[in-house]
């Protein structure tokens, strides 16, 4: 009952393209004009339709895409990395790090009318922490947040119980987002269809399975500190749809019944590449990069030779150009390229099949069985690696077919199960894989402490658990402690630096490319871009010329 | 005037059922007795049956659901791209239940059905029954005028086939198996390719207009209009070479008149009798063209619930499905007996 993109569409509509961008013109001029004021932009998303919109319950990226919209954090980051003002002006760290206090922008009002002040601060971590509010994302950001004192109308601190060289990146998140303490009282349901935040938009009203309706919020004061313009938004109102298909909204989006899309695949960029009409904004996700981990916790991957051999053996540059048809960089380190701190090591992965199978023999894997699988003591070297169809694309459900073939002439035999999300997490907590692949999206290198530190494995009651990998190395651990907690940013990357070559050394992670995440837009709307903490999109500075 | 026995009827059609008219006229001074008996029988049978249907839903859903591996706590806290914290998994397994032993949640869910109550959907923590009711019409809309359009598609084959010769028979009989055999998925695509993309006649989503219905009904009309012509066009042409054809032909009757008075009459009956299955293959084409189209919808709803197991809600929906079925296959019945002289006798 899924519905998947036949590959005969993609090719009808690269045809299709091919007619149409005959006609179609480029208007460049219209990007130098002043901004159109008014006017209604449809945006269609092709994430999951959130099951709530207050981006503290649960706390996803189909929610951080709305939620950019409405809610705003107190800092951001700019396109360089840099952490730069929004909801709060200024801070400084206390010199034991146990601290830090932030100077809130003035007259700044929630679209219910209330004043956003430290109490307000205090009142959203206090929610976010709050274990019925469900919270998962923002909740594990605030691990050391011990709680918030309101020192004065306009001065919030932060108090810690280790120091966090973490917490100005997590609170760039959206799932940290300032909402109206007023409108955090109302019951939770009633607060998932209307969140009030400070943003450039309203939510005015949600129709379920079909869109959510923003208006301009015209008070609006509080942009963060690198956007265009000041004051409030250019557009009057959005229309937020869910379109769940992926040729459909590209189909909508040519037709001009939307102005913007997310989760453009593969091929359709390759179809827009060809549109002078339709730009791309390319916008990798911050956090880990998407890639294989090997689980070295039990055989055959408890012997790091056979690791290597697995990540040197089997070529992923050609399946990755083919499938993605040049849309997605290949990647070599174990974080985003859009991480400041990402280190590479390309070397680490150069293909070497015939010493890969030689790494194999030593690790006792000599004899063959009839299918011409590799075995040892009568034991075939079988690898499971289920795939979550929710998280991977069809194009990277492809890549892994093609490891898979890759990996059999190595002697691997690579079991694919394709599982929904509960599935999925299921195989996962009963330790049942060899592989995986899970995106993880946070905003700064402390994504590898959440990945890699032995805590990791352990999985809570729950079953719980990031560290795939089951890496457990003390040294690695120190690293990822100590640069949790330094205030030296020079000191912090080195630290990292060091913590990503143990990683890439210890064998257990083929990094494939960022997570991927482009944007369509249609020719006339201009200023639209990604936000660079999550790299949500966002429509404050966007305009429709018609 | 009297109206046909059974067993001369039942013989092979030997001759022609009279129209529906005369024959209520004729028979029911002496069977309204009788006649209410067995409306009742059929109606008590006819709710029975659905209840039984009902309870069978409820129960597969869950167990089909449930067992399969995974835990719906770590969909219920946001699915794809989140991470739980251990005391809030915790705490959704408290909330929801799902930390009771599975023939409790069972049993409980159950109970609460009986009553009447669907419960509140966990992934979109929201009453089941009131979701259900906003998502209904959009769905019920495309399935009924897909179900109309997919019978002209399919009377207008038949008759073209029936009239038209042998080349016409075969041809339409070519393009029924064709019609039959398209998926969704596909026949969706090439239609927004074709009429939206090329000719950029129809919106490629849907507006929630009119217009924006047309491209989600022809998608899911054409693979069952392929079914019902298949099977009306082969009673058509028996009913065009039986004996009362002729005889009708022999008195005169124009070749249209004689399709429309004599020749439908038959060759409607397997195809009404396939209708509630038409129907039912529409509510499970929806889940595609409601997802491909944008549409609001149970079956948007549907895989939704599915992806995130939303016990409640998938089991909303498959019971508003299951009884929309059985409310449909009693009018198909019903329209049977009112096409058909012999099923009222019987």
């Amino acid at each position: 009952m899924r519905t998947r993109p036949l590959p005969l569409l993609a090719l009808a509509t690269v045809g299709a393209l091919a007619l149409a961008g005959c006609t179609a013109g480029a208007d460049d001029a219209g990007d130098s004009a002043t901004p159109v004021e008014g006017g209604t932009l449809t945006y269609a998303t092709g994430d999951a339709e959130p099951t709530c919109l207050d981006p503290h319950v649960g706390g996803n990226y189909p929610q951080a895409l709305i939620s950019t919209q409405y809610a705003e954090s107190l800092v951001s980051k700019d396109a360089d990395g840099e952490i730069v003002p929004w909801l709060a002006e200024s801070w400084t760290e206390a010199s034991d790090g146990l601290s830090w206090t932030f100077s809130l922008k003035p007259d700044v009002t929630f679209t219910d009318g209330t004043p956003f002040d430290a109490a307000a601060v205090a009142a959203n971590v206090a929610h976010v922490q709050d274990p019925s509010t469900l919270s998962s994302t923002g909740y594990l950001a605030l691990a050391k947040v011990t709680g918030v004192e309101a020192v004065d109308d306009l001065t919030a601190r932060i108090d810690l119980s280790t120091p966090d060289s973490a917490l100005l990146e997590s609170l760039t998140q959206p799932w940290l987002a300032m909402e109206s303490p007023e409108a955090l009282q109302r019951p939770q349901e009633v607060n998932c269809e209307s969140p009030v935040g400070t943003g450039p938009f309203v939510v005015d009203s949600w129709t379920k399975q079909e869109q959510v309706e923003l208006s301009r919020n015209d008070d609006y004061s509080s942009p963060p500190a690198d956007a265009d313009h000041t004051g409030p938004a250019h557009l009057e109102s959005v229309i937020w749809r869910f379109i769940p298909d992926s040729a459909a909204r590209y189909a909508a989006l040519q037709a001009g019944q939307v102005d913007v899309i997310d989760n453009a695949q593969p091929d359709t960029l390759v179809a827009a590449e060809k549109d002078d009409a339709i730009s791309e904004i390319d916008a990798p996700r911050p956090g880990a990069s998407n890639r294989l981990e090997l689980n070295s916790g039990k055989a055959p991957f408890d012997d790091e030779r056979v690791r290597e051999a697995f990540v040197t053996g089997v070529d992923v540059d050609d399946a990755i150009d083919s499938l993605f048809f040049g849309t997605a960089e290949r990647s070599y380190s174990p974080l985003s390229s859009v991480e400041p701190l990402a280190y590479s090591d390309p070397s680490l992965f150069e293909v070497d099949a015939d010493a890969a199978g030689d790494l194999l023999d030593e690790a006792g894997w000599t004899g063959r069985d009839s299918e011409g699988y590799r075995t040892k003591d009568g034991t075939r070297l079988s690898l499971t690696f289920p795939v979550s169809t929710n998280q991977s694309i069809p194009a990277e459900q492809s890549l892994f077919e093609q490891i898979q073939a890759g990996a059999k002439s190595l002697g691997f035999e690579v079991v694919l199960q394709p599982l929904d999300l509960s599935s999925w997490y299921g195989a996962l907590a009963t330790d049942d894989y060899d592989l995986v692949s899970a995106p993880y999206t946070k905003v700064g290198p402390d994504v590898l402490r959440i990945l890699f530190d032995t805590s990791g494995i352990t999985p809570a009651p729950s079953g719980y658990f990031a560290n795939h990998a089951q890496l457990s190395d003390p040294a690695l651990d120190d690293l990822l402690t100590r640069a949790s907690q330094t205030s030296d940013a020079d000191e912090r990357a080195d630290l990292y630096q060091q913590a990503q070559q143990i990683v890439l050394e210890s064998r257990t992670v083929l990094p494939l490319y960022d997570q991927q995440n482009h944007y369509l837009v249609g020719s006339s709307v201009t200023g639209v871009r990604a936000l660079p903490p999550v790299q949500a999109v966002t429509l404050y500075d966007a305009s429709v010329t018609d | 005037m009297t109206p046909p026995s059974p067993t001369e009827v039942g013989a092979g059609s030997v001759v022609a059922p009279p129209s529906p008219r005369r024959s209520a006229a004729g028979g029911r001074a002496g069977r309204s007795r009788g006649s209410a008996e067995r409306a009742l029988r059929w109606v008590v049978g006819r709710v029975a049956g659905a209840v039984l249907v009902l309870w069978a839903v409820a129960t597969l859903i869950f167990f089909a659901v449930r067992l399969v591996p995974g835990d719906p706590a770590e969909a219920i806290l946001g699915g794809p791209g989140s991470q739980a914290s251990a005391e809030a998994l915790a705490l959704v397994r408290e909330q929801y239940g799902l930390d009771q032993p599975l023939v409790v949640q069972y049993l409980q869910q159950l109970g609460r059905l009986v009553t009447g109550d669907l419960g509140t959907s966990w992934s979109l923590r929201a009453d089941v029954a009131g979701l259900l009711l906003e998502q209904l019409p959009g769905t019920l809309a495309l399935a009924l005028a897909s179900l109309v359009v997919a019978w002209l598609i399919a009377l207008g084959t038949a008759w073209w086939a029936t009239l038209g010769g042998r080349a016409a028979s075969a041809v339409s009989s070519a393009l029924e198996v064709v019609a039959a055999a398209v998926p969704h998925f596909w026949l969706a695509s090439v239609l927004v390719l074709v009429f939206s993309t090329q000719l950029g006649l129809l919106p490629p989503v849907s507006t929630g207009t009119p217009v924006g219905l047309v491209l989600p009904v022809v998608t899911l009309a054409i693979p069952v209009a392929g079914f019902l012509g298949q099977v009306t066009r082969d009673s058509l042409l028996d009913a065009a070479s039986a004996p009362f054809a002729v005889t009708a032909r022999a008195r005169g009757e124009s070749t249209s008149g004689l399709f429309r008075r004599h020749l439908l009459r038959h060759a409607a009956l397997p195809g009404l009798a396939l209708s509630g299955w038409a129907f039912g293959s529409l509510l499970s084409g929806a889940v595609v063209v409601e997802s491909v189209f944008a549409r609001p919808g149970l079956g948007r709803t549907l895989l939704g619930a599915v992806t995130l197991r939303d016990v409640p809600l998938v089991t909303g929906v498959a019971l508003a499905s299951a009884l929309a079925y059985v409310v449909v296959v009693a009018l198909g019945d019903l329209a049977e007996r009112a096409v058909d002289p012999r099923e009222r006798a019987s």
